[in-house]
């Protein structure tokens, strides 16, 4: 009987693994956060997972080649987690915050990439990897600009290559600015151009 | 004490029931019970076109919920998108006035 209980318990565990694999990948929001989102004048929070990706792949046009290359980008990722706050003035973030935020996600298994400072202006970029294996399964980008904090963590296969390919999208240029603009929108003013 | 005896023996003797009294009682049960068929018939049809409205009417608002929730999903990843290309521009500008700089 004790040998069943156990058992059953053991298999139950094994059942709820895969679930609990796929959300512990995506981190949790950094503290820090929260202090950044109250002073900024504009703030964007995504967090999507393998799911929800997939949810978003089947209001993708097919026949839009700019669509089936953002389709063919996202198929295979696990998740992103990105954000980007934008402030009216230069100084509402301290060099300090920043630090916090790059100490929170500089995790072991992320692997320096690029990392550029300039001290004259307090721009910042840090990119990072993590390899599994000898294969890219995932980038991390911290850019920080005067006026604006942008983080950005794709889980999953992508490379430098595929994300240099973003600003051949011409779709990208038109939804600057415009965050809540909808498939049917973006689509039109797509094809306005 | 005769007398009375004979009236309650005629009183109570077995007499045969009238012709068509079965009959007559089946018609006048069947009668009554006809009504409420047709109530049963009628309250099985409403339920049942309540549940089909409200099974149809959950199928729709599921198919609208999923919709929306695609919908957002995908404006979701188009300012991902928007947000890393600008990530990886502004990188990029950095990088080549580093160099710039670096050659003078």
């Amino acid at each position: 009987m004790h040998n069943r209980i156990i058992t059953f318990i053991i298999a139950a565990a094994a059942l709820a693994m895969p679930a609990f694999a796929q959300t512990a990948q995506l981190p949790a929001p950094a503290p820090i956060e929260k202090e950044l989102a109250t002073r900024a004048s504009n703030v964007d929070e995504i967090t999507m997972s393998k799911n929800m990706l997939a949810a978003a792949t089947l209001f993708m046009n097919g026949k839009d080649k700019d669509e089936v290359a953002v389709q063919k980008l996202i198929s295979g990722l696990d998740g992103i987690y990105i954000r980007d706050y934008e402030f009216e003035k230069e100084g509402q973030f301290t060099a300090e915050q920043v630090e916090q935020l790059r100490k929170y996600f500089e995790t072991s298994e992320w692997s320096p990439l690029v990392r550029d400072r300039d001290r004259k202006t307090g721009e910042s970029t840090d990119i990072m990897v993590k390899m599994v294996n000898g294969k890219s399964c995932g980038m991390f980008i911290l850019d920080v600009e005067p006026k604006e904090i942008s983080i950005v963590m794709i889980l999953g296969p992508v490379g430098m290559e595929e994300l240099g390919k973003l600003k051949d999208l011409a779709f990208l240029g038109i939804m600057e600015g415009t965050h809540h603009t909808g498939p049917d929108n973006a689509r039109k003013k797509n094809s306005n151009q | 004490m005769d007398e009375f005896e004979q009236e309650l023996r005629q009183a109570f003797e077995r007499q045969p029931a009238p012709l068509g009294l079965k009959r007559s009682i089946m018609a006048s049960r069947r009668r009554s019970s006809a009504p409420r068929g047709h109530t049963v018939l009628w309250q099985r049809l409403a339920a049942t076109l309540a549940l089909a409205a409200v099974l149809g009417g959950a199928a729709v608002w599921h198919q609208r919920e999923e919709q929306r929730k695609g919908e957002a999903a995908y404006r979701q990843v188009m300012t991902a998108l928007r947000i890393t290309n600008h990530a990886l521009d502004h990188m990029n500008k950095q990088l080549a006035a580093h160099h710039r700089a670096s050659q003078q």
